[in-house]
């Protein structure tokens, strides 16, 4: 412990005399390199604000979105049943923790656990590796370490940002979509289905067509119409009571009343069964 | 380089003469008030202004040429001579820890109480400053009852997003949205079951798995509120689109990271209207409808385990 | 020796030196600096010949932070600080005043450009290893600076109060509240109550604007004089690292600003015996 004291401090000292002997005057050279970088640093905050202002619209919806976003949301409502929250984007690597801690025992992990052991860690980074070597090439554990985190957080922050949760008005003006893309555009007892699934909460456990929520286990439903081949009275059955055939996890949907029940059905037959056409596809005009 | 070249700045002035003491300037200038006061006040206080600097500023200019009309100076008052001091004595006390052991000596005193002062004048301004900014969030929590509507509003076993103001004064801050759910009678009362949308993840806005009957809203304005209700045609349950919670129609937690089920407000039935209460905290419910059964807990904050190990982590909650 | 007659050069330059001496005098003891001393000790102090554009990094950080206090101080000029008006003087300063939709639109920016500067900042004192002895006290308070600019960020998400302020706040502070034992109590504080209420927006404007850029700017001085102190390093990987140990007496001290770095006659970084120990 001595000697390595007595080391850093020959390391110091040797350092301070070099300089003195060898350095640089601070101005103008770094200073100049640093005028440099911060004028750049102030253009780039200048053009980020241009674009923002001059590629977005001056509305509230997605549609008036530019390269850098809206310039407005909507005012606040905190009654709101139809907004899906968001952090700021450097926070996004703390959001996608969350959404990995589903556990409800876990879930104090994800809020402050980590992030506290994380800020822990970093303050105690220099009690940690006390060796006095600074070289990249010869600290692999530290390099290891700094790449692994930089990949994390890279990863964690970009699947923050492109997690999506259905929002029933987000999901509806896919149907038009689907319905080009299925090939049920002229069944609007099909078209109404999918407008119902959209909205009532499907998809906050299937996917469709790339759209929805797969992060309880639900299978996929783009083709359902060709794979389980339950016809329209099938998947009425199925929706109105899952238990019945084995499924307690998901809910019984009977409440649509028997209407809405056959558009639905109408539409998940047609997954997959309407383009190309087949047998099984359910003829337009009301079946 | 220094152009007051005759001045050595660490020596005092040289040798420029030096006026003797007089407090004829103090007339003078008191005179030269007088003058002006009395342009403003009165004509007496002019006059009386007009002499005092006649008299102290003949007597002032005769004390300051007296140098040149060769009169000697008076000569200026002696200090008093110094007592002499008793012999032995010190000219200041005694020093700390010379001579016999001094129990108290002064500089602690000083120190202490410098110390001690200095400690009350910040207990002083930051106790109430602290006070100011600690205490309110836990005193004056709560709300009045709110009224969201007749019992005939409420059809029977189909939940209503119901949005109201749960504290008119603190205005639409304090907007909130309750899924309520019409159960019938239960024993000759009325069965309700009124979920907050509040998700006990960590607070996000739950939506409802099912088909809001959005051309059926009706507003209705109170004296003090505005409470909207929308029905909905079916309601399997309520997700949350943060990180993915999922729960039942009556509240528990089906599916992601909530910790327990969807908090409730408490209700009454006055003159046929529902009012709701303040809201209380769920671990989870048995059954459905007007017969379930529903483990009640003090309100608890999004995330906090009401029950199971984990409660033990937050054993006190502030007042809600 | 005869005193000549100082010339018009020299009259000139103590004329413009008249005000920085009238400050050094008046702000000095004998022996040690001023006002003037201590600028001029901070331009003119020796660094290592071989920094790299690497070194700029922390005060690009320094400059963002600059650029989001002045916006913020115009911006706090015509911003509402309450509910019912918070998020129209928003609008407002967009839409109505003179370069408004600029000053937001940097300041909304500047946030985002700080805290990746930060990070690239702290991530590059970690690869030259600048947290070693004797640099262990400024990483630790550049540490603080990290967290405590990510709380300003979020602490600012608030003030326009619009939909995504509003939940994204609901969220974090329940985020906080989850901690164990006093979470619930300090959370409560944060938001002025049980839940977002009418005191909560004039809270987080009070944080986000005086007590953390205060704590922020305390930090960054004690930052930036630890560094003026202890002196920057030198890339490790640089030949001619300052602090290593070259075999033979040390070099003769050099004059002139900028001159080519000795290279003791060798081409490459010593390797084996001595190179490990420093």
């Amino acid at each position: 412990m001595n000697r390595r004291l007595e080391e850093r401090r020959a390391y110091y000292a040797r350092y301070k005399r070099d300089v003195k002997s060898r350095g640089k005057s601070f101005f103008p050279v770094a200073m100049f390199h640093d005028t440099v970088m911060s004028l750049l640093v102030v253009c780039l905050i200048v053009a980020l604000a241009v674009i923002w202002k001059y590629t977005a619209s001056e509305g509230t919806t997605d549609a008036d979105s530019g390269w850098l976003g809206k310039l407005y949301d909507e005012k606040s409502d905190p009654g709101t049943t139809n907004f899906v929250p968001r952090p700021d984007w450097y926070f996004y690597f703390l959001f996608y923790l969350l959404r990995i801690f589903k556990w409800p025992d876990s879930v104090i992990l994800g809020t402050v656990g980590i992030p506290t052991i994380a800020v822990l860690l970093l303050i105690a980074l220099p009690f940690i590796d006390v060796s006095p070597e600074r070289r990249p090439l010869r600290r692999p554990v530290a390099m290891t370490a700094a790449i692994l985190t930089i990949i994390t957080m890279g990863v964690l922050t970009y699947k923050g940002a492109t997690a999506k949760e259905p929002l029933a008005a987000e999901n509806l003006v896919l149907v038009p979509k689907w319905a080009a893309k299925q090939g049920f555009a002229d069944n609007q007892t099909a078209v109404d289905g999918a407008k119902i699934f959209a909205q009532v909460g499907c998809m906050n456990c299937h996917t469709y067509e790339g759209a929805g929520s797969s992060n309880l286990g639900a299978p996929d439903l783009t083709t359902i119409g060709k794979t389980s081949n339950r016809g329209v009275a099938g998947f009425v059955d199925y929706v109105s009571d899952p238990s019945k055939f084995g499924n307690n996890v998901m809910p019984q949907f009977r409440d649509l009343g028997a209407d809405n029940l056959r558009k639905l059905g109408t539409f998940l037959q047609s997954s997959g069964t309407c383009s190309p056409k087949t047998d099984t596809c359910p003829a337009a005009g009301g079946q | 380089m220094n152009p007051r070249h005759d001045v050595d700045p660490h020596e005092g002035q040289g040798t420029s003469h030096e006026p003797t003491p007089t407090i004829w300037p103090v007339g003078f200038a008191v005179g030269i008030a007088c003058i002006f006061v009395g342009l403003i006040i009165s004509k007496v206080v002019l006059v009386v202004g007009a002499v005092l600097t006649a008299i102290f500023g003949f007597l002032w200019i005769r004390d300051a040429t007296r140098p040149f009309r060769g009169e000697e100076a008076p000569a200026e008052a002696e200090p008093p001579p110094a007592r002499p001091r008793p012999p032995g004595t010190r000219a200041t006390g005694p020093d700390p820890g010379e001579g016999e052991v001094v129990r108290f000596p002064r500089s602690k005193f000083l120190e202490a109480t410098t110390l001690g002062l200095g400690g009350l004048i910040g207990v002083i301004v930051t106790a109430p400053v602290l006070g100011f900014t600690i205490l309110p969030p836990f005193i004056k929590q709560g709300h009045p009852k709110v009224d969201v509507g007749a019992i005939e509003d409420f059809p029977e076993n189909k939940y209503v997003i119901a949005t109201f103001m749960l504290k008119p004064a603190d205005g639409e801050v304090s907007r909130r949205t309750a899924y309520i759910r019409n159960n019938g009678f239960l024993d000759q009362s009325p069965s309700f079951t009124i979920l907050s949308n509040r998700c006990v993840h960590l607070g996000c806005p739950v939506q409802v798995n099912g088909l809001p009957l959005a051309e059926e809203t009706k507003t209705e304005k109170t004296a003090t509120n505005t409470v909207t209700r929308i029905p909905t045609a079916a309601a399997a349950g309520f997700g949350c689109p943060c990180h993915g919670g999922q729960y039942d129609t009556e509240g528990n937690r089906t599916a992601g990271p909530p910790v327990r089920a969807l908090d409730r407000y408490k209700f009454e039935i006055v003159d046929g209207r529902l009012l709701l209460g303040n809201t209380f905290s769920v671990s989870e419910v048995d059954g459905t409808g007007a017969d379930a059964k529903i483990h009640t807990y003090p309100l608890a904050g999004p995330g906090q385990h009401v029950d199971g190990p984990e409660a033990w982590l937050y054993p006190v909650q502030p007042p809600r | 020796m005869a005193k000549q007659k100082p010339s018009r050069l020299d009259q000139l330059v103590y004329l413009l030196m008249y005000p920085l001496n009238w400050l050094e005098e008046r702000s000095s003891i004998p022996g040690r600096s001023g006002l003037v001393g201590g600028v001029k000790y901070f331009l003119f102090r020796k660094v290592p010949s071989d920094i790299s554009w690497g070194h700029t990094l922390g005060s690009a950080a320094l400059t963002a932070f600059i650029v989001q206090a002045v916006t913020g101080v115009i911006l706090a000029m015509y911003y509402k600080p309450d509910p019912n008006s918070a998020y129209e003087s928003i609008r407002n300063i967009t839409d109505n005043l003179w370069a408004g939709w600029l000053v937001r639109g940097m300041h909304k920016w500047g946030a985002s450009v700080f805290i990746i500067l930060l990070f690239l900042h702290m991530g590059r004192v970690f690869l030259y290893g600048a947290y070693k002895y004797p640099r262990e006290l400024n990483w630790i308070v550049g540490v603080l600076i990290l967290v405590l600019g990510m709380l300003e960020g979020f602490f600012g998400y608030l003030l326009p109060w619009d939909q995504t302020a509003y939940w994204a706040t609901v969220v974090g502070v329940n985020l906080q509240a989850t901690g164990p034992f006093v979470g619930p109590f300090l959370g409560d504080v944060l938001r002025g109550g049980a839940e977002i209420g009418p005191d909560t927006l004039a809270r987080f404007y009070s944080l986000h604007m005086l007590v953390l850029p205060g704590a922020l700017i305390a930090l960054i001085l004690l930052h930036l004089w630890l560094v003026v102190r202890i002196g920057v390093s030198s890339p490790p990987w640089s030949p001619d690292e300052f602090g290593r140990p070259q075999p033979g007496p040390p070099p003769a001290p050099r004059k002139g600003l900028v001159e080519p770095a000795p290279r003791n006659g060798r081409l490459v970084a010593p390797v084996g015996r001595g190179a490990r120990r420093r």
